[in-house]
């Protein structure tokens, strides 16, 4: 083995750590600069890494869970009642939601109309959380194998939790709505009732998310829902993001600051879906200008 | 001995780092990777905690949100730094350890947030809140690792320090002058 003396280490580390900085400096620029896919190195490690905390989440999951269990055998009994009378009021709304669904479906058929498919969702849980206290991803057990693609949208309980930012054949990273630079379509009330459309972004704070361009001559009350509008060509739309919070009310020409709660239970969460939606294509514009390509020129020739 | 002790303290920082935030979400505010490099660079094995300072760190990146390489860059500059003021003041004191290791967290913390603003997305977590909580729970858990680190036996001989002694003992060729630049 080489041996070196301490003067050498001495003369020798000041460069070491140029190159090395260097390194760092060069890997941050690439990563900052190239898509999610192509990040070679962060998924190989993260499928790497899957071995070791797959493991260790499901130790602390199953005894986190039979403590849960022990605790709740409580309130089991009181709970098995008004599940019981619920189980009966929902027997009911299913039977007439079958009549109704019927009748659709022969409307449907009647205007013509195509079935829109349903989407695939891929259950999955949380394997990992991220490791720096100034990040918030999560990592799931799922990956390219399963058919999870990159910006697929990832759900719990249906209430929207974030967007696929990174894939490996085994795992895969997602971003939460809370990070300050995820922007999403959201609408107040229901999707083509209302006019109070904006966009939900993270607020820097962990807890809350907010929502700027609602118009300020729209009424927005507190405790009313927030879903996505689909129109940001990511999630689908009537997915659930959360209930305002607290609204400082805008003007005429000026839009209303909106918090927004999510619904999702975003630092706790174990178990949760993805989506596996593709937003219809948006029409190449580009192309469709007859300059463009070249072939108006050949036409008009 | 010694390289097993920081490899293995290295290894196990980097276990920890990955899994301890799925176990209790308090514990993300630790940083083993940072404990375990500045371990090392005290031990004066300079080469050794400025590789593994790198190699670490884009280990913790990987799994973040963050950019990739800006931990390992932190890393990185703090092994070189402490490596440097051991090499020139005696820091076998845990007394003198202690501000070294509370600079260390509070520049690792400071350069973490400041690159990931600059070069890509600034981070969500508040910076105030989260770079006491971070400095501090490190810095706690900083000191109990020092103190045990050294008491872990691994080649079946005894410890140099013996009887519970949290302190080595002054050395008196260097009393008068314990600062060489």
């Amino acid at each position: 083995m080489l041996e070196r003396s301490q003067k050498d280490v001495w003369r020798f580390s000041p460069w070491l750590t140029a190159f090395l900085l260097l390194g760092n400096f060069l890997l941050m620029a690439y990563d900052a600069k190239t898509q999610s896919q192509e990040r070679v190195l962060r998924v190989g490690i993260q499928a790497a890494a899957n071995f070791i905390q797959s493991p260790v989440t499901a130790v602390t999951s199953g005894i986190s869970g039979y403590f849960e269990s022990l605790t709740s055998l409580r309130s089991a009994q009181t709970e098995n009642e008004q599940l019981r009378e619920r189980v009966q009021q929902l027997d009911f709304q299913v039977q007439s939601q079958i009549g109704l669904t019927e009748e659709n479906a022969r409307l449907r058929g009647l205007l013509a109309l195509k079935d829109q498919s349903p989407l695939k969702l891929v259950p999955a849980q949380v394997v990992g959380r991220d490791p720096s206290a100034w990040f918030d991803t999560v990592i799931l057990n799922r990956g390219s194998l399963d058919g999870v693609k990159l910006n697929n949208p990832v759900v719990s309980n249906g209430a929207l939790v974030g967007r696929v930012t990174a894939v490996s054949p085994l795992t895969s990273q997602v971003t939460l709505i809370t990070k300050n630079k995820s922007g999403l379509g959201g609408v107040i009330g229901e999707l083509g009732g209302s006019s109070a459309i904006g966009v939900v972004a993270g607020s820097g704070r962990r807890d809350m998310l907010q929502m700027g361009y609602v118009p300020g001559s729209v009424a927005v009350t507190v405790g009313e829902f927030v879903f996505t509008t689909g129109q940001d060509g990511i999630f689908p739309a009537g997915l659930k993001i959360g209930t305002v919070a607290e609204v400082e009310t805008g003007s005429t020409g000026e839009p209303h600051v909106i918090s927004v709660e999510p619904s999702a239970k975003l630092f706790s969460i174990q178990e949760v879906a993805v989506v596996l939606y593709e937003a219809p294509r948006q029409p190449d514009f580009e192309k469709s200008v007859p300059n463009a390509t070249g072939e108006g020129k050949a036409d008009r020739k | 001995m010694e390289n097993i002790r920081i490899t293995a303290a290295l290894i196990v920082a980097v276990l920890l780092q990955w899994t301890a935030r799925g176990v209790w979400e308090p514990l993300v505010h630790i940083d083993f990777v940072l404990i375990a490099v500045v371990y090392a660079a005290l031990q004066r094995n300079a080469i050794k905690a400025i590789i593994f300072g790198s190699v670490c760190g884009i280990a913790v990146d990987a799994l973040s949100g963050g950019l990739l390489g800006a931990n390992g860059f932190t890393k990185t500059l703090i092994a070189y730094a402490v490596s440097e003021v051991a090499r020139r003041v005696y820091l076998d004191n845990l007394m003198l350890r202690i501000p070294v290791l509370a600079s260390a967290c509070v520049i690792s913390n400071a350069m973490l947030y400041g690159l990931n603003a600059v070069l890509g997305d600034a981070p969500s977590a508040p910076f105030g809140r989260t770079m006491v909580f971070s400095s501090v729970s490190t810095l706690i858990v900083g000191i109990f690792a020092l103190l045990t680190i050294e008491k872990v036996p691994l080649d079946g001989i005894s410890n140099r320090r013996t009887g519970g002694e949290l302190f080595s003992r002054r050395r008196s060729s260097r009393r008068r002058n314990p600062i060489r630049f």
